[in-house]
């Protein structure tokens, strides 16, 4: 699961897939405003065929807490 | 595009964002709400079509600010949301008074005409109708948020027609249901309305506008015949088999279909056919069938023979002076669809539904392609130019072989060899099969259990699977061995499988079966029936020499020794 949430924020973020590291966040990724940031849900909801809450949307502003969260919705 | 992913449609965008060059086409989105998700959605759908498409926006709810700086683009779009007019106008309006709501309709409708005005230069303006479905859960009686939108529609209506293209949301909205098309969390959160969902659709209705202001329409809907115009197999069932009647239950999506073109081509669509039949069979129908609507004066192009498809849609390009680009293929094969996809992607497909009640709705939609306009201020002979050289282009670099397609289909098969688990299915392939059978020999299950039982009979049949699927047991070859002499009894395949070299590998397998029991030579005949011209000289090419003709047969020998395999590499048995 991990490797296909980096290429999609790679996809996403048009960014390398380097750049999508443990440490990756809005700090580190150019391109991850929040337009990009709703794309990105829309992108992972439809991959994984799950729907995330408003409040876990605000949450995952990091790579780690988008794989935490994902993590907890996929048991 | 309504079929692909989001992630694929962002992955494939940026891929096409290197690869498709040429004269920059400049698409402006002006909105009152967030709808950013649009963009790539759009550029993919033009780039897909080879057009060299960038869309900016404006500021978030700047429309009447930014109009004039968008005004030099080639198109822009609106997406002026009734509810947003002024911030949650959806729920407020209600407790307006009457002179509120004329006020606020007197103040849109003097925005919306400036802005109009200011686009009246931009070649293709596409604006969407006010729609107060999203926000509006009880139909009992109008609102006064329905009447507001209406009010707005009414004066859009002076500007049906030039460079002005109204859209109805609604329609989309209904047909994939506000539900799909909504999303809430992002409308609270951020103002953005609608979903990737609503976007892909909207994009699917525009995309033949814009792409008709760069010449790029579709102008020939081109149909395979069997299983697509009729129910059924010409060449098995026969003119009066085929079916396409109002009265018949099976027939009647035919029946329907056959309307829908015959509308098109009143519209002056190029209706055109392009099947694997024996000709003469489909101009009988042409000419007789007393069910077929779409009847020969309809017709502008046929290509109807046994060469592949892809170079028959090529000709029919050449012969009409269109670009394959301006092409909708309609078949009910994966193969073929597929075929095409693979080598010429520029032509837009469309799979007969397997649940052929779904297939007019199918046509129905297609009429979206052929959209027209003659009235958009394009310069007709840039945009031609442009078409042309871009065609070009295209053809020179995506021309795949046959071969190549055929490789990339994984084709194996499976062998049966005397095999008496598949007799109902052997007896039934020498009765049903006419086209692709050398000696059109038909045997009952008795009698394939009776050369079961004798040792001096070989039959061998294969079941046919490519990565789309498995076609079943379709191929059946019989021979008899007496003395020192094999004789093909019968060797025939299913039309199902025709035009992927298939019987290449079958008779190679079945000469190496003969040379394994030790014979050294083959005796094979043709015998001819009015539906199997099309392996007429089947044992010539395979390397067979003719040893008697007649008009009605053709005999032949094969030294087994001297038989050159084919060698089919990329077909595998299993």
């Amino acid at each position: 699961m991990e490797n296909r949430i980096k290429e999609i924020m790679s996809v996403v973020f048009e960014t390398d897939l380097s750049m999508i590291n443990e440490s990756a966040s809005p700090e580190t990724i150019e391109n991850w405003d929040s337009l990009k940031h709703m794309n990105l849900i829309a992108v992972l909801e439809e991959e994984f065929n799950i729907t995330f809450s408003d409040d876990e949307i605000l949450e995952m502003l990091s790579y780690k807490l988008i794989i935490k969260i994902m993590k907890e919705k996929m048991i | 595009m309504i079929y692909l992913r989001y992630s694929d449609i962002l992955k494939k965008n940026l891929e096409l964002r290197e690869t498709v060059k040429g004269s920059e086409f400049r698409i402006a989105i002006l909105s009152n709400i967030t709808c950013h998700q649009i963009n790539e959605i759009i550029e993919y759908s033009l780039r897909a079509n080879g057009v060299n498409a960038s869309v900016a926006q404006c500021n978030y709810n700047n429309i009447i600010q930014e109009v004039k700086k968008f005004s030099h683009f080639n198109a822009v779009i609106i997406f002026w949301e009734a509810s947003s007019i002024i911030d949650g106008l959806y729920y407020r309006i209600n407790l307006f008074n009457n002179s509120d709501i004329e006020e606020l309709t007197d103040k849109t409708i003097k925005e919306i005409n400036y802005v109009i005005d200011s686009l009246k230069n931009t070649p293709i303006v596409i604006f969407n109708k006010f729609s107060s479905r999203i926000f509006n859960h009880h139909f009992q009686n109008e609102n006064y948020f329905d009447t507001f939108c209406n009010s707005l529609n009414d004066n859009l209506r002076k500007y049906i027609s030039g460079n002005i293209k109204i859209i109805d949301p609604d329609n989309i909205l209904s047909d994939i249901s506000v539900k799909a098309a909504v999303d809430m969390r992002n409308f609270y959160s951020s103002k953005a309305l609608y979903t990737v969902e609503f976007y892909k659709y909207y994009a699917e209705h525009i995309t033949p506008i814009l792409l008709s202001a760069v010449g790029k329409t579709k102008k020939a809907l081109i149909f395979d015949c069997d299983n697509t115009l009729w129910k059924g197999i010409l060449g098995e069932e026969g003119l009066h088999g085929i079916k396409m009647a109002a009265s018949d239950k099976d027939g009647l999506p035919y029946h329907e279909v056959q309307n829908l073109a015959l509308a098109l081509s009143r519209k002056g669509v190029i209706i055109g056919l392009c099947s694997r039949n024996n000709s003469e069979d489909v101009e009988q129908v042409l000419s007789h069938h007393h069910d077929m609507i779409l009847s020969d004066k309809y017709i502008s192009i046929k290509k109807i023979n046994w060469t592949d498809k892809a170079t028959n849609l090529k000709d029919i390009a050449d012969e009409l002076n269109i670009g394959t680009d301006s092409i909708v293929y309609v078949d009910d094969s994966d193969f073929e669809i597929n075929y095409i996809k693979s080598v010429l992607p520029e032509v837009t497909t469309l799979k007969v539904p397997e649940n052929k009640y779904e297939y007019t709705s199918l046509i129905r939609r297609a009429f979206g392609y052929f959209y027209s306009s003659g009235e958009t201020k394009e310069d007709y002979n840039k945009t031609e130019m442009y078409r042309e050289e871009s065609l070009r282009t295209k053809e020179k670099k995506r021309f795949l072989s046959i071969e190549e397609y055929l490789q990339s289909l994984d084709i194996n098969l499976d062998v049966y060899i005397n095999d008496c688990n598949i007799v109902q299915r052997m007896a039934q392939l020498t009765q049903k099969t006419n086209q692709f059978n050398l000696t059109t020999k038909r045997y009952t299950e008795t009698e394939i259990n009776s050369f079961l039982s004798y040792e001096n009979n070989l039959l061998v049949a294969i079941d046919v699977k490519d990565k789309f699927g498995d076609s079943g047991i379709t191929a059946l070859s019989i021979i008899n061995f007496s003395g020192s002499t094999a004789e093909i009894d019968t060797f025939l395949m299913s039309c199902r499988i025709i035009g992927r070299h298939i019987e290449f590998k079958f008779f190679d397998l079945i000469i190496e079966q003969i040379r394994r029991k030790g014979f050294s030579q083959i005796k094979a005949s043709y015998f001819k029936t009015i539906k199997n011209q099309q392996v007429e000289y089947f044992y010539e090419n395979m390397g067979l020499s003719l040893t008697g003709q007649t008009d009605e047969s053709k005999h032949y020998l094969l030294e087994t020794d001297k038989y050159i395999t084919k060698s089919i590499d990329y077909i595998r048995i299993n």
